[in-house]
């Protein structure tokens, strides 16, 4: 995956050279690094085997939250703008925390007790919004997503949600590659049994995960509201399914137990590079009169590139498990029944 | 028939072709021969009962009946005439039908519609359903077995017995020139039992051939005309109804005499301590209460048959599924686990009988596994400390002899034996009290589990407690020290190393026989 996303990426930098200027590359990279926040949630509970669909609705609700709580603007109850992130990311820990006891304690489906929470907290930041948009006005909350460390011609050099994405990077990959709690979270997703049997409290550590997720969906959440500046009930919709897309293209199985943080942040540059790429990549031709036009991707192709692009990732996937599999069993020793007896006679 | 390919075959009742014949059958999964040679003839109007130890190859064998696995070797002809399945469907087209143990039956749709699934009255899979035909030919089917019931009634309403004849009903519809009953009785009631037992006569008088599993000695006496018992992957032998009896069956299905030097020597009486009691505990789903307690040093044997209650006994013991009743006492402190977390805190571990299930995370390397429970205990600021494990790794890989290219190999890779010794050896790490062994050798080769029984032998020595299912009655005499017996979740009795010999444990394991001493020591 990362040799494709480097093939993609040195493509659109020959077809189109503004894919790799300063603006773009910028642009892109604070993309990547929206979705990759989240998409490292999602990655727990997948890891676990389990699924998160609450996180496109969990980012907008933070969104709509802060909005809401520190809003100078109409509808906006002017409080601190802390507060209002301190709400937010209580309300979605919350939440979070609320879904993983449901699935772990009452052993509900993952899918369901999620989709219920979509539902649900999609349809509380309706209310709250009153199916208009809540403004951020010129919350201080605005530079979060537009500043950033250093300057080039006005445009941050490195832009904070890149700062963020590489803490949660830095913190995903102690979690999961080097703590303790990580290696219950892979040999959960392994075999739940087997980790049960093990004495690994796999409640606890699942229902963390559902924490996890929404928390830094809740993350994210600030991110895109400094990003857009105004929420509305829109903000996230479907930005679970691109989390899961992001994930299983850096690797990680729907049945648990694989993937890592390295292809995490792949899978999810490979989903932001293609949506950008879509827009960028142009091949220059002269029509029938020779004037020099250009070629592009129709934009309306977009899920139609990005849906091939994921089944793709997950045929090859499978071709490369089933080969190892069939290279397994043909390397199985050909051990002997267990006992070498001749059929007895009976006792007469 | 070459009746040289058949050396334990003690007479042949009909002279003409055998309706169905298999000749040396060969299966191979990964690391195991399961089906050596294996040869089997039905003759039409015959039962002929299949016994065997379990992992003997019975079941695999009626699946490569059923056309659900292909042999490697071997072939099968049905009136003579060689055959090939390539799925159930082809096997079902020759006449073969398979009941299993656990029923098939979708538990939500009717009897009708259960009896014709796969199979029902239409020509285009998007034509509706005929209904009408299908009710008037399952009532048909229903009256032959002598069930009296509207074809409509949901099979989730009826009794387990019923769910059963209607299998077979479901075997006639298909018009089945064999039919395979595997452990048809193991949850029937005794009025049910004889109502299937009449059926499979007037099966036998229609002339269908029926292969008959069941560990009921009783059962298979009465019934069959023929008793083929398997052991190992292989034809143990074939008695004929004249000859079947119960001391020869059980000969055949232990088959060779106990060779002492397998098993290590025992040291003289152990007198340890008590150091696990049970009293009264009420296993969920079991009829009474179980008491009965393990000495330090001493290994405890488990005998019984499939089901009889031992591994869900085990499991109550390690928290899995909690007592609904009843007491334990460890070193003389209550002990009560709720999961297995609570064993493991007080020192009590179990090596599960489906170590693929329960024991490991298969894609997760040696090192992980050997070191997952122990893990939380070496880690700092819950990291984890990977030259730790990878110590802890090693020294049970050379203390059990675990033959893996390295500790990082993925443990789905490994050999059944050495899966079992990792399962074992991350427990060993942690200095078990109470060390639980569900079948520790099933589908191990010999090598392996006389390491196994050295180990365990060892651990035994040093005051450990070693609670041991197995269904293997060599490694029950020669590895226990006492032996608890079991019988539809029942404990029958406690045999004293003095007491046991196969028979006495194959008539209680079986329900033939109260023993003198009822409760443990």
């Amino acid at each position: 995956m990362f040799a494709a996303l480097v093939v993609a990426c040195v493509v659109l930098g020959i077809s189109n050279p503004d894919f790799v200027g300063q603006s773009n590359v910028v642009n892109t990279l604070r993309q990547i690094s929206m979705l990759g926040i989240f998409s490292l949630g999602s990655a727990f509970v997948i890891i676990t085997g389990g699924i998160d669909l609450s996180v496109g609705s969990m980012i907008g609700l933070t969104g709509v939250i802060i909005a809401k709580v520190s809003s100078h603007e109409s509808g906006g109850l002017g409080h601190s703008l802390a507060f209002g992130i301190a709400v937010a990311l209580g309300v979605a820990l919350l939440i979070g925390l609320v879904q993983g006891l449901l699935i772990t304690r009452l052993k509900l489906q993952p899918f369901i007790v999620t989709l219920g929470g979509m539902l649900l907290i999609r349809g509380v930041s309706q209310t709250v919004v009153e199916g208009a948009t809540l403004s951020l006005g010129r919350s201080p909350l605005l530079r979060l997503a537009n500043g950033g460390l250093g300057s080039i011609h006005g445009d941050p050099l490195i832009p904070y949600p890149v700062l963020m994405f590489l803490a949660a990077i830095a913190i995903a990959t102690y979690l999961l590659h080097f703590s303790v709690f990580g290696r219950y979270v892979y040999a959960i997703g392994g075999n739940r049994d087997a980790a049960e049997y093990s004495g690994i409290d796999v409640r606890k550590v699942e229902t963390l995960t559902y924490v996890i997720s929404a928390g830094l969906a809740g993350v994210a959440g600030i991110t895109y509201a400094a990003y857009i500046g105004q929420m509305s009930q829109q903000v996230g919709v479907a930005y679970e399914l691109y989390a899961i897309a992001a994930v299983v293209l850096g690797g990680c199985s729907l049945r648990g137990g694989e993937g890592t943080v390295l292809g995490i942040v792949i899978g999810s540059a490979m989903m932001r590079v293609i949506d950008n790429g879509i827009n960028m990549f142009q091949i220059p031709y002269e029509d029938r009169d020779g004037i020099p036009r250009l070629w592009r991707l129709n934009p309306n192709w977009t899920f139609i590139i990005v849906g091939a692009v994921i089944l793709l990732a997950v045929v090859l996937d499978q071709v490369v498990h089933l080969v190892q599999a069939a290279r397994r069993l043909r390397a199985a020793p050909p051990s002997r029944a267990p006992v070498e007896a001749p059929p007895t006679r009976v006792p007469q | 028939m070459v009746p040289a390919a058949e050396p334990a075959r003690a007479d042949s009742p009909k002279a003409r072709a055998p309706l169905l014949s298999m000749r040396g059958i060969e299966k191979r999964f990964p690391g195991v021969l399961a089906l050596s040679g294996v040869s089997l003839d039905v003759h039409a109007g015959e039962v002929l009962a299949l016994m065997g130890e379990n992992g003997a190859g019975k079941s695999t064998l009626m699946k490569v009946l059923g056309g659900v696995l292909e042999p490697d070797a071997g072939e099968i002809a049905i009136d003579g005439a060689p055959v090939v399945f390539d799925g159930v469907r082809s096997a079902r087209r020759h006449g073969i039908a398979l009941i299993h143990q656990e029923l098939m039956l979708a538990p939500n749709l009717d009897i009708a519609s259960n009896m014709f699934l796969g199979n029902e009255r239409k020509r285009t899979l998007l034509q509706p359903i005929a209904r009408e035909e299908m009710n008037r030919r399952s009532a048909a089917l229903l009256e032959r077995i002598g069930l009296a019931l509207p074809p409509t009634t949901l099979v989730s309403a009826l009794t387990t017995g019923q769910q059963q004849l209607v299998e077979v009903a479901k075997a006639l519809s298909v018009e089945s020139r064999v039919i395979v009953m595997d452990e048809p009785t193991s949850s029937l009631a005794a009025a049910e039992s004889e109502q299937l037992f009449a059926i499979v006569r007037q099966l036998r008088a229609d002339g269908i051939g029926i292969v008959y599993i069941s560990h009921r000695m009783e059962e298979v006496l009465t019934l069959a005309d023929r008793v083929s018992v398997m052991r190992d992957g292989r034809n143990a032998g074939e008695l004929s109804r004249a000859e079947a009896s119960y001391e020869k069956i059980v000969a055949l299905m232990v088959g060779r005499e106990l060779s002492g030097s397998y098993f290590p020597a025992k040291s003289a009486e152990k007198s340890g301590t008590v150091l696990l009691e049970v009293n009264d505990l009420l296993v969920p789903g079991a009829p009474s209460g179980v008491s009965f307690s393990a000495r330090r040093g001493e290994i405890l044997g488990f005998a019984g048959l499939v089901g009889s209650g031992r591994t869900e006994l085990m499991e109550t013991l390690f928290g899995v599924a909690p007592a609904r009743a009843g007491g334990m006492l460890l070193e003389g402190e209550p002990f009560a686990p709720r999961r297995p977390r609570d064993a493991i805190a007080r020192g009590v571990y179990l090596v599960p009988e489906d170590r693929k299930r329960h024991g490991l995370v298969l894609p997760m390397s040696v090192a992980e596994n050997a070191s997952l429970p122990s893990i939380a205990e070496r880690a700092r600021f819950g990291l984890v400390d990977r030259s730790g494990d990878n110590r802890l790794a090693e020294q049970e890989v050379s203390r059990l002899r675990i033959k893996t290219p390295s500790i990082q190999q993925q443990v789905i890779t490994l050999s059944g034996g050495n899966q079992q010794k990792i399962v074992i050896g991350k427990w060993l790490a942690m200095n078990p009290k109470v060390l639980i062994l569900d079948e520790p050798t099933r589908g191990i080769d010999v090598g392996a589990k006389a390491e196994i029984y050295r180990h365990m032998a060892e651990l035994a020595s040093q005051g450990i407690a070693i609670l041991m299912v197995s269904s293997d009655m060599e490694e029950v005499i020669g590895m226990s020290d006492r032996v608890i017996v079991m019988h539809e979740r029942r404990l029958k009795g406690v045999l004293t190393r003095a007491e046991l010999t196969q028979e006495r444990i194959a008539s209680l394991m079986t329900g033939q026989l109260e023993a003198g001493a009822t409760a443990a020591s």
